[in-house]
C-alpha cells in the first residue's frame, strides 16, 4: 500500500473534523460533517471493514446529516418557515483563552489514554487509525466543552464517537472482529438516535422560545 | 463475589427456561405496542400486557430456586452473548415488572386528569415505557459487556424520550441537558469497553474476570466506565441534572426513573467493580466518600428545596449515597463483612425503589390535588387529602429508615457491615443521613398540617391513583417485615454451594 494513501486517509478525517468543529457557519459545518462521515467510511473500507463502511455511509453521512439539516430547518425543498429561528451562525465567537483553558482537561484525558495504550502494541496497519482516533476524540471533547450551541455540541459528540470507533477497531483488529463490530454498530445506531432526538429538540426549542435563543436576534436572521 | 453475581455456573439451561428468559425481555415491548395501538388514555390493555409480562418471571423463579443459577449463551454470527439469571436477577426483574405495572396502572388516570390532550405526547408514553422495561430486563440478565452496552443505551435513550414527553419549555431544556450528559456518559462507557476489548479480546464477564491483570489499561478503563455510569446514576459530583429533569417530567415517569433507571447504572458499576477490581480498596473508598458527600449534600438540598418534586429528587441523590457506601464495604473486605454488606446493598436498593416510586406518586397526587408545586402550597392538605399524605408518610418511614420498614433493615445491615469492617466514618454518615431525611420529611408534614387555611380550589384525584401510591408505600414497609424472603432468594441465587 503506498504510504501516501495511508497518510491521506488518516489526515483527511482529522482535517475535516477540525473544520467542522471550528466553522461558525452552521450549514457549512453540517455539510462538512457529511463529507467527514464519507471520509471515515472510506477509512473503514480501506481497513477492510466493509459492513462498517456501508453503515457509516448510511447512518453517519445520510441519516445523521439529514437530521442535522432538519435541525437547521434546511430541507430538500429549501428552507422551512421556521428556519429563521435556527441561527445559521453560532452567535458566540471563539475566545482563544477560553479554548486553551478547556484544552487542559482534554489533554489530561488523552495523556491517560496514551498511558493505557502504551502497553497495547499496535500492528502497522492499525497505528494510523489509532492516532486519528485519538486526535478525533481530543478534538471532539474539546469542542463539546467549548461550544454552547446545541447543534455544535451534537456535531462534537458525533466526532468524538467516530474517534472512539476508530480507536476501538484499531485496538481490536483481528482478535475479536465480531465483538468489535457489534459494539461499533450499536454505537453508530445510538449516535444516530441521539442526534435525531437532539435535532428534533433543537427544532422544538427554537419554535417554543424564539426570544430566548442565545441572544442574537440581530444576527442576520432576525425574526 | 463472582459466584454471588451468578457469573460462574455449570448449570445447563433447559429450553423452557430459555424461552422464558426471552419472554421476560420481549413481553414488555408488547405493552408498548398494545398501549400505543389502543387509545393512550385508556390503559387497560397496557396493564394487562404488563401483568402478562409477570407470567414468564413466575415460571422462571421456581426453576432458579430449585436448580440454581441459569446461564444462556446466544451465538449470533461470530458474536456470543451471555445471559444469566440468579436470585438477584430475579429480584430485580420482579421489582422492574411490578413498578412498570404500577406505573402503567397509574398513568391513564394521570393522563386524563393532568394532561389535557396535549398533542401526541401521551401516545408515545407506552412504547417508550415498554422499551424502558425491556432494556432494564436486558441489563439485569446480561452477563457480557455487549449486552450491557445495548441495554444501557436503549435505557438511556428511552428515559430521555420519556422525560421529554410533557413538551413544555422547561421539560425540553432539562431533557436536552439530560440527553447531552447521557450521550457523554455512553461515550465514556464505550471508550472503557474499547480498552478492555483491545487488551483482552473478549467481552463476557466471567472470562474477563479471569483474564484481566492489574495495570494502567485496567485502571484507565475502569475509571472511564465508572465515570460514565456514575454520571448516568447521578452520583454525587455528577448529580446536578437530576432535579430539573424530575421537576418537569410526568409523575409516573419520574417514579420509574428514580426507582429503576438510576439503579441500573449503579448495578452495572458495582458489577464491573466486583468482577474486575475486587481488591481495589482505595478506589472503593473514593467512591464511598462520594457516596457520603451525596448523602449529606442531597439531604441538605432536599431540606432546603422549595418545590415538592425537588425534595423527592434530591432525596434520591441522598439515598443513592447509601448504595455507593456499599462499594468500600464490598470491595477489599473480609468475606464475612462483604456478605452482610451484600444483603444490605440490595435490600436498600429494593426498599428505596419501592419507597421512592410511592413517594413520587404520592407527591404527584398532592400536586395535582392542590394545584401547587411548592412545599408551602401544601397547607391544609392533611384534612383534605389524607390518603396521599398517608402514602407519603409510609414511604418516608422507609426512606428515613425507621423500623419496621425495609429501609431500616437495609441500613441496619450496612451499619453492621461497617462496624464489622472497622470502617467508622460510614457510621457517622448513616446517622447524619437519617437525621437529614427526617428533617426534610417533617418539613413537608409541617406545612401540610397547617390548619387555618381556607383551600378554595382543590380537586381530589381519582381514588385509583391514591391507592396505587399507598400499595407501593405499604410494600416498602412490609418488605422490612418479610425481609427474609428476598434475603433467602439472594442466598440461593448467590450461586449456592
Amino acid at each position: 500500500m503506498p504510504p501516501l494513501d495511508d497518510v491521506l486517509l488518516v489526515t483527511l478525517p482529522v482535517l475535516l473534523a477540525a473544520f467542522v468543529l471550528l466553522d461558525r457557519h452552521l450549514v457549512r459545518a453540517c455539510s462538512l460533517f457529511v463529507l467527514f462521515a464519507l471520509a471515515v467510511a472510506l477509512t473503514w473500507w480501506k481497513l477492510g471493514f466493509l459492513w462498517l463502511a456501508m453503515l457509516e455511509t448510511l447512518l453517519g453521512a445520510a441519516l445523521t446529516g439529514g437530521f442535522l439539516f432538519h435541525a437547521l430547518g434546511v430541507g430538500l425543498a429549501g428552507r422551512a418557515p421556521t428556519a429563521r429561528l435556527a441561527h445559521a451562525r453560532d452567535p458566540v465567537p471563539l475566545i482563544w483563552r477560553r479554548g486553551l483553558v478547556h484544552l487542559l482537561p482534554v489533554l489530561a484525558l488523552l495523556g491517560m489514554l496514551a498511558a493505557a495504550l502504551g502497553s497495547l502494541p499496535a500492528s502497522d496497519g492499525s497505528l494510523a487509525a489509532r492516532w486519528s482516533g485519538l486526535v478525533l476524540i481530543g478534538l471532539g471533547l474539546w469542542a463539546f466543552a467549548l461550544h454552547t450551541h446545541l447543534l455544535r455540541r451534537l456535531l462534537a459528540f458525533n466526532i468524538t464517537g467516530t474517534g472512539i470507533f476508530l480507536l476501538l477497531m484499531s485496538l481490536v483488529g483481528k482478535t475479536a472482529p465480531a465483538a468489535g463490530q457489534g459494539l461499533v454498530i450499536t454505537g453508530l445506531v445510538v449516535a444516530l438516535l441521539g442526534t435525531a432526538l437532539g435535532a428534533l429538540l433543537v427544532r422544538r426549542l427554537g419554535a417554543l422560545v424564539p426570544s430566548r435563543e442565545p441572544a442574537s436576534a440581530s444576527d442576520g436572521q432576525a425574526s | 463475589m463472582i459466584e454471588r453475581l451468578g457469573l460462574v455456573t455449570t448449570q445447563l439451561p433447559t429450553t423452557g427456561s430459555s424461552v422464558m428468559a426471552l419472554l421476560v425481555v420481549v413481553l414488555p415491548l408488547l405493552l408498548g405496542v398494545l398501549g400505543a395501538a389502543c387509545r393512550p388514555k385508556r390503559g387497560w390493555p397496557a396493564v394487562l400486557a404488563s401483568l402478562l409480562a409477570l407470567l414468564p418471571l413466575l415460571t422462571l423463579t421456581p426453576l432458579v430456586v430449585s436448580q440454581g443459577t441459569q446461564a444462556w449463551v446466544l451465538e449470533l454470527d461470530g458474536l456470543t452473548l451471555h445471559w444469566r439469571a440468579n436470585g438477584l436477577t430475579l429480584l430485580l426483574l420482579l421489582l422492574t415488572q411490578l413498578l412498570v405495572l404500577a406505573s402503567a396502572a397509574y398513568a391513564p388516570a394521570y393522563l386524563r386528569v393532568a394532561v389535557q390532550a396535549q398533542g401526541r405526547g401521551p401516545a408515545w408514553l407506552w412504547p417508550l415505557m415498554g422499551l424502558l422495561a425491556a432494556s432494564l430486563s436486558l441489563i439485569w440478565l446480561a452477563a457480557d459487556l455487549l449486552t450491557l452496552y445495548i441495554g444501557l443505551e436503549l435505557m438511556g435513550l428511552s428515559a430521555v424520550g420519556l422525560m421529554l414527553l410533557p413538551g413544555r419549555e422547561d421539560a425540553l431544556a432539562a431533557g436536552m441537558r439530560y440527553l447531552l450528559l447521557a450521550l457523554i456518559g455512553s461515550l465514556a462507557f464505550l471508550l472503557g469497553l474499547a480498552l478492555l476489548l483491545g487488551a483482552w479480546g473478549r467481552l463476557d464477564l466471567a472470562g474477563l474476570a479471569e483474564a484481566v491483570e492489574a495495570g494502567p489499561v485496567l485502571w484507565v478503563a475502569m475509571a472511564l466506565l465508572s465515570a460514565g455510569l456514575l454520571l448516568k446514576a447521578a452520583a454525587f459530583p455528577l448529580h446536578a441534572w437530576l432535579a430539573p429533569v424530575h421537576g418537569s417530567a410526568w409523575t409516573p415517569v419520574s417514579a420509574l426513573h428514580a426507582a429503576l433507571v438510576i439503579k441500573a447504572s449503579f448495578f452495572i458499576a458495582l458489577q464491573l467493580w466486583l468482577v474486575f477490581a475486587p481488591q481495589a480498596a482505595v478506589a472503593a473508598w473514593v467512591v464511598g466518600g462520594m457516596g457520603a458527600a451525596a448523602v449529606v449534600w442531597g439531604g441538605l438540598l432536599a431540606w432546603r428545596a422549595d418545590k415538592l418534586k425537588d425534595v423527592v429528587a434530591w432525596s434520591t441523590v441522598s439515598q443513592l449515597g447509601y448504595l455507593l457506601i456499599g462499594f468500600p464495604l464490598l470491595i477489599g473486605t473480609a468475606p464475612a463483612v462483604a456478605s452482610i454488606a451484600w444483603d444490605g446493598v440490595w435490600l436498600q436498593l429494593l426498599a428505596h425503589s419501592l419507597a421512592k416510586a410511592a413517594m413520587f406518586l404520592a407527591v404527584g397526587n398532592l400536586m395535582l390535588a392542590t394545584g401547587e408545586s411548592r412545599v408551602s402550597g401544601l397547607a391544609g392538605a392533611s384534612r383534605r387529602f389524607p390518603l396521599a399524605l398517608l402514602s407519603f408518610g409510609i414511604a418516608a418511614i422507609s426512606l428515613v429508615g425507621l423500623p419496621p420498614s425495609a429501609g431500616f433493615t437495609a441500613k441496619w445491615l450496612l451499619l453492621h457491615a461497617a462496624l464489622a469492617a472497622g470502617q467508622w466514618p460510614w457510621l457517622l454518615v448513616l446517622a447524619v443521613g437519617t437525621l437529614l431525611s427526617a428533617a426534610y420529611v417533617f418539613r413537608v408534614f409541617r406545612y401540610s398540617f397547617v390548619e387555618d387555611v381556607e383551600l378554595e380550589d382543590y380537586r381530589p384525584v381519582p381514588l385509583r391513583m391514591d391507592l396505587i401510591a399507598l400499595i407501593l408505600a405499604l410494600a416498602s414497609l412490609l418488605l422490612g417485615l418479610a425481609a427474609t424472603w428476598p434475603l433467602a432468594l439472594l442466598e440461593i441465587a448467590g450461586g449456592g454451594p
